[in-house]
């Protein structure tokens, strides 16, 4: 993933994921510095995006229409 | 002459019956269970006393939702009836218990029935999604308790599709319309991820339909988990019980539900902090890594130039001391031409340049 993909159609919880993907490659064998730039890129964007839903996104609540009443 | 009306016996008890549902659509009588026996596993007869009258009830088995015993007191909701063997009952269309005490004995009962049949099992548990983004609420929308709940998740939360489905959470009709409620949304095309049924605090009566032996096995069928957020902390019905999970109030249920958007906040940050350490640790590892690479050349060359430079000087040793100036200057002199009596030849000491005659030649 690169901050270029789109992640605006991902919830909150995908997001979430990808950001423990991304720190769990940051302690994982895995780590080198020249790929580590652009994944701390992308996890900060995913820092900002979700701190800014978590600001942002409001519930929607429905009252059912169907009627319970025998 | 009298204007009597001539009946038969079917006649007359059906007149009776007619008069009486006129009379009495529907009485409750509070009263104490005497004589109580299931017949076939069917049907119920049981006595209601008082001090000085008797009257016989029936009713169907399904239609008792709650364990009855001898000595409980009940409130019973029925029809008089005159049977075609002439006998006066009541039929039976709901029975309470009614009184703390006998809503103590019959929760007991039901209680112990259903954790024999391992309906409270902490192995049948499910857990609940850690962030939930459909959920469905059971409970009355005028209550304080789902005002709580609301508020409570709204400010913990976002982006969460919830459906209420409204119901009564007190009363004799109470438990069925939470059991259609919890059918309707377990047969949704989208299931929600959870259940979640609220109620406020309120007395033991109010929340006896809590104790419905119909609902807890609703409950317990449901495809979906249930969370429960149903009185105040100290409060414990059967459907908490049977719950994957229950919550001590209606806000303990919002806690329960989802994390705190502060928290979270919080851990965000702390992540994004230890990304940023870990990224500045491995510079600096590279860049220590590099110096140690640097410096080890370094001291490689160093080493190589004081080995050339000790050569040189070996050299140079060697080079002194086989200069012929220096052999001179220890007293030798070169002497160049023909060793023969007559002939001339140059002599070179360390200060003179000679030309000189060979006198005599004689071998040694």
């Amino acid at each position: 993933m690169s901050k270029n993909d789109n992640i605006s159609g991902r919830t909150i919880s995908e997001k979430l994921a990808l950001l423990g993907e991304l720190t769990a490659w940051f302690e994982s064998d895995e780590f080198s510095l020249e790929q580590a730039l652009e994944k701390y890129a992308d996890a900060e964007h995913l820092v900002k995006e979700i701190e800014r839903e978590l600001t942002e996104l409001r519930n929607k609540v429905t009252i059912l229409d169907e009627k319970f009443a025998s | 002459m009298e204007n009597l009306v001539r009946l038969s016996v079917s006649d007359f008890i059906a007149l009776t019956n007619q008069t009486l549902e006129y009379a009495y659509q529907s009485i409750e009588i509070e009263a104490e269970v005497a004589s109580f026996k299931v017949n076939q596993n069917k049907f119920v007869f049981f006595d209601l006393k008082d001090e000085e009258s008797t009257v016989g009830c029936f009713m169907m088995v399904y239609q008792l939702r709650v364990p009855i015993e001898d000595g409980m007191k009940v409130i019973v909701r029925g029809t008089p009836k005159l049977t075609k063997w002439g006998k006066f009952s009541i039929t039976v269309q709901s029975v309470r218990p009614s009184g703390e005490g006998s809503l103590k004995k019959s929760y007991e009962l039901l209680k112990q029935k259903l954790d024999n049949e391992g309906l409270f099992a902490q192995e049948r548990k499910r857990t609940l999604p850690l962030l939930p983004s459909r959920i469905a609420v059971i409970s009355s929308t005028g209550a304080a308790g789902y005002r709580d709940f609301i508020a409570i998740l709204d400010e913990r939360w976002g982006g969460i599709e919830v459906m209420v489905a409204h119901v009564q959470v007190q009363g004799e009709v109470a438990s069925d319309q939470m059991i259609r409620a919890l059918r309707y949304l377990n047969e949704l095309e989208v299931l929600p991820e959870v259940i979640v049924m609220i109620r406020g605090g309120g007395s033991a009566d109010d929340l006896a339909c809590f104790n419905d032996e119909q609902l807890v096995r609703a409950v317990a069928a449901s495809r979906v988990p249930v969370l429960t957020g149903i009185g105040h902390e100290v409060d414990e019905s059967l459907v908490d019980l049977v719950a994957d999970m229950r919550a001590s109030t209606p806000s303990n249920a919002a806690e329960r539900l989802v994390p705190d958007r502060r928290d979270m906040t919080e851990r965000l940050r702390q992540t994004s902090g230890f990304l940023h350490r870990s990224l500045i640790r491995s510079i600096d590892e590279l860049a220590r890594g590099n110096q140690v690479k640097l410096q080890d050349a370094l001291r490689h060359i160093r080493q190589s130039l004081d080995h050339s430079q000790q050569r040189l000087e070996s050299l140079q040793s060697v080079m002194i001391a086989y200069n012929p100036q220096r052999v001179l200057e220890r007293g030798y002199s070169i002497v160049r031409g023909e060793m023969t009596a007559g002939k001339i030849v140059t002599i070179d000491t360390a200060t003179h340049h000679i030309t000189a005659e060979v006198h005599n030649v004689e071998k040694r």
